[in-house]
């Protein structure tokens, strides 16, 4: 009797728990078949079936809502522990249909980006990145990540300001119970506005209420792959063409200056050995270790467990060292009352790579550039030495946790959650005087984001009868988020031994001049208030319906249009159940939809404020101009765009219909999901008003529209209980179309920069001139019937200008003969994963490809444009280290007069496009589950498997560049990734 | 049972009731309207934004000097591809910086933020009892000015341009290009209007400003605003744009006149080119010689990396880095800087330069710099750090004096013109052989027809000796030419509108209204 009234607790609980997490792991999922879907994770599941008696608070077996979700969404958590990923991005690389995860620089703990079903925006900057970024939820704790606010001071944007490490390296998926990647509304809409791009649902494991001790670790060599590498002579040899061909005396004009660390061909630093990569890449161990222990008893448990984790980068000795402990506690003190608490906190503590850009971005100041890093190992180490008599500290403390109160009388419950994630960067930086020209710098950085939420709801279970039965639920949420931080840095301190801003009593500086400390604070608030009214119906499980009606409002939305309201729809139905209830090989077949509506949460609190004034008065080369004759001044935002009173929320709508099919007796399993996904109403700064002194205005009106399939097929071609041989298969693919469909003011295209937005053409498309080759003499440049040369812009084209195509057939090079053309987001991308077993052996083979992706290549375009870049001392001029690494074809390009005022080899011409489609053997694992062996020796044991693998295996692509992936979100490749390693690893992975 | 449950819903009537409370956040990182026009610090901050923008306007990108200076100008750019295609007059080059300079939407952000000023300030008045009838009319004929001045430098670097007088918040419309001429005369009339109520100093005591202004004192003013002989100072260069002579003998006779009353003097070539010489805003005061300027105050952290003529000249051995932006190239020094007694540089005939650091430093090398403007940090001798404070300043009393010789030279007047042109050369020619300064201040080189020819290139050489590196040159000799008459390559750029800047595609996308520049396009 007592077991059935726990039992239905428990399920009532469950049911109740539901909003936080729509928390559902159901051990009947189309999963990812991997390396030990066969062995761990089915006895894992097995366990926690059984342990009904358990006091927790998470998964929901029996919710209705569980019935309308896709099963493309769910992530095997115990496969991805024995990849040797840092961050989430990484983990759920090719992992579920519709997700793509972008890794554009192998150097652990950077920023990555995320995008499920397409982007909602066109990423223009940082910005747009983090509006389209899915929502993370772990725990219940919707978590929060970097906003982009910081970088209204940075002249150069590259990092944002603090420690910018990845706040998704923080989860140990040793701990990790389920991973769910939800992106239709029927899944997200619980999540509210922050999940409109999607949600990440991670579950941790719950605790059991037997004693018992986990062990997982792996350690593992990420070992770089060779590069060839150039010295002066290569680069001296590969202008000279230029010269040979477009000057008579070797100078293209009187004033032209041949830089001096190739005209002195005895200089061994830049025409000797180019040997710097020896001390640049290296083999770098990595290793991790996690452990737990769980203990109590049907009215009390907990878990605690300890990780530490390194990931190196193998350039540049890049790593990130990662330590977490969690502890999770769940109570019964009352029958009808159960208490649940967890803490969670890691730290990340980052070596970051020491690329000259990244450095002066930071310091802000540009040196004399004219001499770059040489590819000598000697003079290079030298450089290496000086930062060690500095320092650079990143660390990041990343906290969250959640209390819930939950209450139960019969079929009402009530629970009641208060969560807060918190997490700090500290950047603390010295670079002596040898590294900027004989000045110093020093600076200090402390921010933190912070988001507590408390989320109340209550449900009531109502079965009509033993076919109808109903779940209601009401729900109502607070969010307050909060940004800050402090900043300071500062030039030229007196001496390179006092590394610290040092403060007088009256707060003036005493080893830096106070004139050249720069202080900064900025905080940014936004709170958000939900209401939700949630009915779900069931008939006979056949057939299952569900209503949601939200209100939201936010801060961050003007006064007289803060509450957005939305409904969403979803229904399924069982057709197995219904018709084919007696045919045997068909063990699945359920038929999924759902409609609706959400708004798109708003990140700046700046549109709020309706027509407003600002403090920034500052020009290019200088943002943080203080004032003018030291009083402060106010401004209409001139640069940022002008807001008016009228803005309102964005939305989104979204339909997705899809089925789940199982047949062949449950050996073949495909899951097809059909997405409809249109962002409305978003803002957007729409170029205009600048004889008003305005870069643009702020308007509603941009929508964009992702199409696309989700597409999961598993099969179990060999099943291991019949063969001694076992193969498993699965194939996930997600295929998106994004167009934009509208612009502010029903404009029908708008130029932001060197991108062109154009209705009916996709956001992530480049805007490029046609190539067609060379003008080897000034007569083959066309003239009108005038007798006028072809010009670009205005300048006439001559011999050795590249031959544009002159689309509007006006014999003029402008703007209008650019087209839109490639993508750099992919059409279609996905993994492809394979397991093969062999008694107690398995093999795992997992591919992840892209297709249909194009990248622009920058780094040779930067190559050919030399002239141009050896005059500017600017940001873009800059070289780095791996100037002296060969990378991609230099015969693919012609031989332009490089000096020519049209300049011929800018990037945004097809000429630099390339097919940057790839597929990528991601992991070769081999494992060996000892379980049975070692359970003879000590019978405690309930899992031991130990595994090897290589990862990173090969790369098949086109791209004539290093590694189509290394690009970031603007698929313009600037040569700044860091190589993704090739890691051999050796795991284990235990339960006591 | 019913308890639990109405205990939960009145919870959650509570909180609803604080999330209202919750959901109002005013930004703490923009001022929206109900908390600005309210106070005198709201009018302070306002004027000082106009400034701000003025002087953002001229330094993005180097702008001033660039238009100024660099294009057709005597500097070459070594290295600098895009520079280069400026000086050549190339500025259809498809380069970044060519494009943000033929942007003119900086200069609108200032003619916008005076319209809202002008329209606004009222409501300070109406609210703030500190605010006094005075104060704001001087702040008025500031921003006046200030909305005028960035037209009258918008038609001299497009010709037409849109004329827009009103903030017109939130409901932009777009506007074609208005007559230049008629631009001009309008600013012409602000700045007169402006120049009536204008104080002579700030915070000293003039009938026009009593008190201290925003109870700050004199030398914290100084140089900062514009003065009643700034306007007139301005008005001079507005009218001999025009070709308006007589006006500008009028202007200038009241700021020459006047000059003491507006603390202004003749500076020595020692203070033209010191590093803490007239380019440098000194936070004590002493700085009414820049007649009208924008500081850029190193105690007050406003010393920059870029927005200054040292960015682009400055090079080894003056500063740390290789090779500078632009440079005068050597024949090019030589054939400006004849005169042996010249104390801004001269070399002698066996080629010794005296004055070295002066004008230019490094003349032997392959590349002079010119040095004449370096306040570097707090005006010191570090190469080591290239952080910046000279001021942007637009005109100064050696400027209108030689705009009144240019007038009275084109009216006819040789003789006053004569005497102008000897005021400035008592400060530069008096120097002997061998580069020392003589003792007597009436002991220098005067302007002597057989050495220096006609009195009106007399002057304009002057002009391009004395300006070089304040971004002027392009205009004079735009003004030269249509005086002279006689250069068919100049007068063919001067009739197709070759002596404006394309207007950016940018903005021609964004106006349907514009054309581009017939020259240009």
């Amino acid at each position: 009797m007592r077991i059935i009234a726990t039992i239905t607790f428990l399920g009532v609980l469950c049911s109740a728990t539901y909003s936080f997490g729509n928390t559902t792991v159901f051990a009947g999922a189309f999963q990812q078949q991997g390396a030990l879907a066969n062995t761990s994770s089915a006895k894992d599941t097995a366990k926690v079936t059984i342990d009904t008696s358990i006091v927790r608070m998470s998964p929901v077996k029996k919710a209705i809502a569980k019935r309308l979700e896709s099963k493309n969404s769910s992530v095997d958590p115990v496969k991805l522990s024995t990849f040797p990923a840092i961050s989430l991005q990484q983990y759920l690389k090719g992992q579920a249909a519709g997700l793509f995860s972008q890794e554009s620089t192998g150097e652990p703990g950077t920023v990555q980006n995320m995008f499920i079903h397409g982007t909602s925006q066109p990423l223009l900057s940082s910005r747009e990145v983090f509006a389209t970024q899915p929502l993370v939820v772990l725990d219940g704790v919707p978590l929060v990540s970097e906003h982009p606010f910081a970088e209204d001071i940075q002249q150069y944007k590259f990092n944002r300001i603090g420690p910018a490490t990845n706040v998704y390296a923080a989860f140990d998926m040793a701990n990790i119970q389920s991973v769910q990647v939800l992106s239709g509304l029927n899944a997200t809409a619980i999540y509210g506005p922050k999940a409109a791009n999607g949600a990440i649902v991670l579950i941790t494991n719950d605790p059991g209420n037997k004693r018992r001790v986990t062990f997982d670790g792996y350690t593992s060599l990420a070992a770089p792959q060779s590069v060839t590498t150039i010295n002066g002579r290569f680069e001296n040899d590969f202008r000279k063409q230029f010269y040979n061909k477009y000057t008579s005396n070797g100078s293209f004009s009187n004033d032209d200056v041949y830089p001096v660390f190739l005209s002195d061909s005895l200089n061994n630093a830049f025409y000797g050995p180019a040997n710097w990569s020896d001390r640049y890449y290296g083999s770098k161990l990595q290793y991790s270790v996690n452990a737990s222990i769980d203990g109590g008893n049907e009215r009390a448990n907990f878990r605690f467990s300890l990780g530490n984790t390194r990931s190196a980068g193998v350039g540049d000795d890049t790593k990130l060292d990662r330590y977490s402990a969690r502890f999770v506690i769940n109570m019964k003190p009352l029958t009808w009352f159960t208490f649940s608490a967890m803490v969670n906190a890691n730290q990340l503590l980052r070596d970051r790579n020491r690329n000259v850009r990244d450095r002066l971005a930071q310091v802000n100041y540009i040196p004399d550039l004219s001499n770059p890093l040489t590819p000598n190992i000697t003079k290079y180490s030298e450089y290496l030495d000086q930062f060690d008599r500095g320092f650079d500290n990143n660390k990041s403390n990343l906290y969250n946790g959640y209390a819930k109160f939950a209450a139960e009388f019969g079929k009402f419950k009530f629970v009641s959650t208060f969560a807060v994630d918190y997490n700090e960067g500290y950047r603390d930086i010295f670079y002596p005087r040898t590294l900027l020209q004989t000045n110093n710098y020093a600076s200090n950085y402390f921010g933190f984001n912070q988001r507590a939420t408390i989320d109340n709801v209550a449900t009531y279970d109502y079965d009509l009868n033993s076919d109808n039965s109903f779940n209601f639920a009401l729900g109502q949420t607070m969010q307050y988020d909060f940004y800050q931080y402090t900043y300071a840095y500062a030039y030229k301190g007196s001496n390179d031994f006092i590394k610290l801003n040092l403060l007088n009593n009256d707060l003036t500086p005493t080893v830096f001049r106070q004139q050249l400390v720069y202080k900064f604070l900025d905080k940014t608030r936004n709170n958000q208030f939900s209401v939700y009214g949630k009915a779900d119906y069931s008939y006979k499980t056949k057939i299952n319906l569900s209503l949601l009606l939200r209100a939201d409002a936010s801060s961050t939305q003007q006064p007289t249009s803060r509450w957005f309201y939305s409904p969403v729809v979803s229904a399924s139905w069982d057709l197995k159940k219904e018709f084919l209830q007696d045919e045997k090989g068909i063990t699945e077949f359920n038929l999924r939809g759902s409609a609706g509506r959400m708004g798109r949460f708003e990140n700046f609190d700046n549109y709020s404020q309706g027509p407003q004034y600002t403090a920034y008065i500052g020009f290019t080369g200088n943002l943080i101009t203080p004032g003018y004759n030291g009083l402060a001044v106010l401004t209409r935002p001139y640069t940022a765009g002008s807001t008016g009173y009228d803005l309102k929320w964005a939305y989104t709508d979204q339909a997705n219909l899809g089925f789940d099919l199982g047949f062949l007796n449950g050996r073949l399993n495909a899951s097809v999901d059909a997405y409809y996904r249109h962002d409305k109403n978003m803002l957007l700064s729409v170029p205009s008003a600048a004889e008003y002194g305005y870069t643009g205005v702020i308007k509603n009106g941009m929508a964009i529209r992702n199409t696309g399939i989700d597409l999961g097929v598993s099969a179990n071609i060999l099943a291991a209980d019949k063969n001694l041989f076992g193969w498993t298969s699965s194939l996930n693919a997600n295929f998106n179309k994004n167009q934009l469909t509208a612009l502010p003011g029903g404009l029908n295209q708008i130029v932001i920069g060197d991108k062109l937005l154009k209705v009916g053409q996709s956001v992530d498309s480049y805007w490029l001139l046609t190539n067609d080759g060379i003008y080897t003499t000034d007569a083959q440049v066309p003239a009108d019937g005038t007798g006028r040369k072809m010009t670009y812009n205005g300048i006439t084209l001559k011999s050795g200008d590249p031959r544009w195509r002159d689309l509007n057939g006006d014999n003029q090079i402008t703007d209008a003969d650019k087209t839109l053309k490639g993508n750099a987001l992919p059409k279609v991308s996905g993994g492809w994963n394979n397991n093969f077993t062999y008694k107690n052996w398995n093999l795992g083979v997992d591919f992840y490809y892209n297709l249909g992706r194009q990248v622009m290549n920058q780094q040779m375009a930067n190559r050919f444009d030399f002239i141009n870049r050896e005059g500017l001392n600017d940001i873009t001029s800059v070289r780095e280290v791996f100037y002296w690494e060969k990378r991609g074809d230099y015969s693919k390009y012609p031989l332009y007069n490089p000096a020519s005022s049209v300049v011929p080899y800018q990037v945004n011409q097809d000429l630099f496009m390339e097919n940057a489609s790839f597929v990528k053997l991601r992991t070769l694992q081999l494992g060996y589950d000892l379980t049975a062996i070692m359970k003879k020796k000590s019978p405690n044991l309930q899992k031991f498997y130990v595994y090897g693998s290589v990862n990173n295996v090969f790369t098949l692509t086109k791209y004539s560049g290093p590694d189509p992936e290394l690009v970031n979100y603007t698929g313009y490749d600037n040569g700044y990734g860091m190589q993704i390693p090739r890691v051999f690893m050796l795991g284990i992975k235990a339960d006591f | 049972m019913k308890k639990i449950i109405l205990l939960s819903l009145c919870f959650v009537v509570v909180l609803a009731g604080s999330c209202k409370k919750a959901l109002e956040i005013s930004s703490t990182r923009v001022v929206n309207e109900t908390n600005y026009w309210n106070t005198l610090e709201d009018a302070r901050a306002g004027i000082m934004g106009v400034y701000g923008l003025t002087r953002a306007a001229l330094a993005d990108n180097n702008g001033h000097w660039i238009y100024g200076d660099v294009r057709m100008g005597s500097f070459e750019s070594p290295i600098r591809q895009d520079l280069k295609a400026i000086v050549r007059n190339d500025l259809n080059a498809a380069y970044p910086v060519i494009n943000q300079l033929s942007n003119w939407r900086r200069f609108y952000a200032v003619v916008n933020a005076a319209n809202i000023f002008l329209e606004r300030v009222k409501e300070v008045k109406a609210k703030d009892a500190r605010y006094t009838e005075n104060n704001m009319n001087v702040d008025i004929a500031q921003v006046r000015f200030l909305r005028a001045f960035a037209y009258f430098y918008m038609v001299r670097i497009w010709g037409d341009v849109p004329f827009i007088t009103s903030s017109r918040d939130g409901s932009f419309e777009n506007r074609p290009r208005s007559n230049q001429n008629a631009i001009l005369e309008f600013a012409q009339v602000e700045m007169e209007t402006a120049a009536l109520v204008l104080p002579y100093l700030y915070s000293a005591g003039d009938i026009q400003q009593p008190g201290d202004y925003y109870a700050q004192s004199r030398q914290r003013w100084s140089g900062a605003l514009v003065r009643k002989l700034s306007a007139y100072a301005m008005l001079a260069e507005v009218a001999a744009w025009q070709g308006k002579y007589a006006d500008v003998i009028r202007y200038s006779r009241i700021v020459i006149t006047d000059m003491n009353r507006g603390g202004l003097s003749y500076v020595s070539t020692p203070v033209l080119t010191n590093r803490d010489g007239l380019f440098f805003t000194n936070s004590n005061g002493a700085n009414d010689n820049q007649l009208f300027g924008f500081g850029f105050v190193y105690n007050n952290q406003d010393a920059s990396f870029a927005g200054n003529l040292e960015s682009l000249t400055l090079a080894s051995p003056t500063v740390n880095k290789n090779i500078p932006d632009i440079y005068v190239p050597k024949d090019s020094i030589l054939s400006i800087f004849k005169e042996t007694n010249d104390g801004r540089f001269n070399i002698d005939t066996t080629g010794a330069v005296h004055a070295d650091n002066v004008y230019f430093a490094g003349f032997l090398n392959r590349y002079p710099i010119f040095s004449k403007v370096k306040a570097i940090l707090n005006a010191e001798n570090d190469p080591s750090f290239r952080l910046f404070s000279s001021a942007i300043l637009l005109t100064r009393l050696e400027e209108v004096t030689l705009l009144r010789a240019e007038a009275y030279a084109v009216l006819g007047e040789t003789n006053s013109a004569i005497s102008d042109l000897n005021t400035i050369r008592q400060r530069r020619y008096n120097v002997d052989q061998m580069g020392l300064t003589n003792q007597s201040s009436t002991d220098f080189v005067a302007y002597n027809v057989a050495r220096h020819g006609p009195v009106i290139e007399a002057i304009f050489k002057e002009r391009q000796k004395e300006f070089m590196g304040e971004g002027h040159r392009f205009y004079d000799r735009v003004r030269y030419e249509k005086i002279k008459q006689n250069n068919p390559q100049f007068m063919q750029l001067i009739n197709t509108g070759g002596i404006y800047w394309p207007i950016s595609r940018d903005l021609i996308t964004q106006n349907p209204l514009l054309t581009q520049n017939s020259y240009w396009k």
